[in-house]
């Protein structure tokens, strides 16, 4: 359609094909036209040359002959050698009219030559100069700038491709305003569910939770009840944390806060959370940090929440007394905060995909696991974000270990110096 | 303990908010919407101890409510209720309406019972 469409735009426009076809056709006449009208004009010379040639012969013949009779010697010896000159003269001037015929043709030719030349580099430069834009529009096109248009003109066939590749920048940009639209309705989405779902959940887990203030006057059946209740209701609260904030981040609106923040009370923070989980289930948490870390420029409440989600990891993956080490050292200008297990490990083909969303431990694992396979995506991200990078490695049978490294403050580096 | 005006659109919340207050030994007022809360700050003989107030709330929200309370003068500390999950959402608030903290909703009780203890000791 947009072939149709260019075609009847710029059918009375100059081709390409027809100024070539016009431009041979004019160099070839031309030169055809020159060369036969030398070749004529030479054997017109010669013609002419020839005749005036033989008229001389035969004044010469019949002077000589008046001369043998005895006639007027004297004016026949004078003729003879008269014709005897006027040949020499004719014979000159041919050789001068034929060089001036090469000449004429030579020069002709030249000049039909440079036409054609003249012609087709111009028409080499006319279409340089779009294709050349073309070819540039294409690289700012491919970089993602969609508002990247070329100048439509000259060549039909230039053209042609020039309004082609504007209606492709065109749909490209109309479909991408479509995407940045449908993404923008979904974030819109996500935040208002998160906020709608969350004054139920709080008056659920509340109620709940008043519930468990009075648990000595509960049955043991209403207090599991009750248990169940608030376990379902975390989870809930979890998973739409964990959804708004891959919403946010996948909307580039994932916002942190960094400042220079001390390692160790960060990891304490986080154990601190979760030793209750890890006692609950008879398994040990221990931390080892170096001394004398270099404060790290990173949003406390977001590091904590993935050494939460690291931390929740193991708990709930590690069988029962099993060993989780928190780990932190310095790493040139960078902290790097490792958290390990002895538990069961990943297989490699899991690991590999262990960052992306909706990733859990086999099928197994994670009927007992209450993970909502948002934790370690949200984690990256948000490590990421904080200008570090995350990565895991784990041996079936032996454990996992999974590391972070954040940038150390400018600050206390400067501190330190001084 | 302390006198404290609770503000927020859902009753069960009120009544949640309401129960676990009272068996913290404090004080409590509830109103539906902004201008409940502001018609009750005005209406008491000394003003609250504190403010807790849900962010969005119909008709008047929280934080129009209290804009008009600091320019009427009243510098009771205020929590305000959220169930946007980033606190101090926004931070010229904050400062300008002299917010005293952020409560996430679902509430964390034992949270929220700190930080009234420290802005009402």
């Amino acid at each position: 359609m947009a072939q149709a469409y260019s075609r009847r735009r710029f059918r009375l426009s100059p081709s390409l094909a027809n100024r070539l076809t016009i431009g041979f056709a004019i160099a070839f006449a031309l030169l055809t036209g020159m060369a036969v009208i030398g070749v004529a004009r030479f054997l017109d010379q010669r013609q002419e040359f020839e005749d005036a040639t033989a008229r001389s012969y035969q004044l010469e013949i019949e002077a000589r002959t008046r001369l043998a009779e005895g006639r007027r010697p004297e004016a026949a010896r004078a003729e003879v050698l008269a014709q005897q000159r006027r040949r020499r003269t004719l014979r000159d001037e041919i050789a001068g009219d034929t060089r001036d015929t090469a000449l004429l043709v030579g020069a002709g030719l030249i000049a039909g030559l440079t036409g054609a030349a003249l012609l087709f580099s111009g028409l080499i430069a006319s279409m340089r100069r779009p294709l050349e834009d073309l070819v540039e529009a294409s690289g700012r096109l491919a970089e993602g700038d969609l508002e990247t248009r070329v100048k439509v003109g000259g060549l039909s066939e230039t053209a042609a491709l020039g309004a082609a590749f504007n209606e492709m920048a065109a749909e490209l940009q109309r479909r991408a305003g479509e995407r940045d639209q449908l993404d923008r309705m979904r974030d819109e989405f996500v935040l208002t569910a998160s906020h709608e779902l969350r004054s139920p959940l709080t008056s659920v887990q509340g109620f709940a939770e008043l519930l468990m203030l009075e648990r000595e006057m509960l049955t043991t059946k209403q207090r599991e009840t009750v248990e169940v209740i608030l376990d379902n209701t975390r989870h809930l609260v979890r998973l739409i944390d964990d959804l708004l904030d891959l919403a946010r981040s996948d909307a580039g609106r994932l916002a942190i806060e960094p400042q220079p923040t001390e390692v160790e009370s960060l990891i304490e923070d986080a154990t601190r959370t979760m030793r209750a989980q890890f006692e609950a289930r008879g398994q040990r948490l221990h931390e080892e940090i170096e001394p004398g870390l270099p404060q790290i420029e990173a949003d406390g409440d977001r590091i904590r929440q993935v050494l939460v989600n690291l931390l929740t990891n193991a708990n709930e993956y590690c069988q029962e007394e099993a060993e989780t080490e928190v780990k932190a050292r310095r790493m040139g200008g960078e902290v790097e905060i490792a958290v390990s297990d002895n538990g069961p490990g990943i297989p490699a083909q899991q690991l590999e995909h262990i960052f992306e969303r909706f990733t859990r431990g086999d099928a197994g694992e994670t009927q007992r696991v209450a993970g909502t396979g948002l934790g370690l995506a949200i984690s990256k991200s948000l490590v990421e974000l904080h200008g570090g990078a995350i990565e895991a490695e784990s041996t079936v049978g032996a454990g996992s270990t999974f590391r972070f490294r954040l940038p150390a403050a400018a600050s206390r580096e400067r501190a330190e110096v001084v | 303990m302390a006198r404290i005006l609770v503000g927020d659109d859902s009753e069960t919340i009120l009544l949640l908010l309401r129960t676990r207050l009272e068996m913290e030994g404090h004080e409590v007022e509830t109103a539906a919407d902004g201008q409940e809360i502001v018609d009750a700050v005005h209406r008491a003989v000394a003003p609250p101890d504190l403010l807790l107030l849900d962010a969005m709330m119909p008709r008047k929200s929280g934080i129009e409510a209290l804009r008009e309370l600091r320019a009427a003068g009243i510098e009771t500390p205020v929590l305000i209720v959220s169930a946007h999950t980033v606190a101090g959402d926004d931070s010229a608030d904050r400062a300008d309406l002299e917010i005293a903290g952020y409560v996430n909703k679902p509430i964390d009780f034992d949270q929220l019972f700190r930080k009234i203890k420290e802005l009402t000791s």
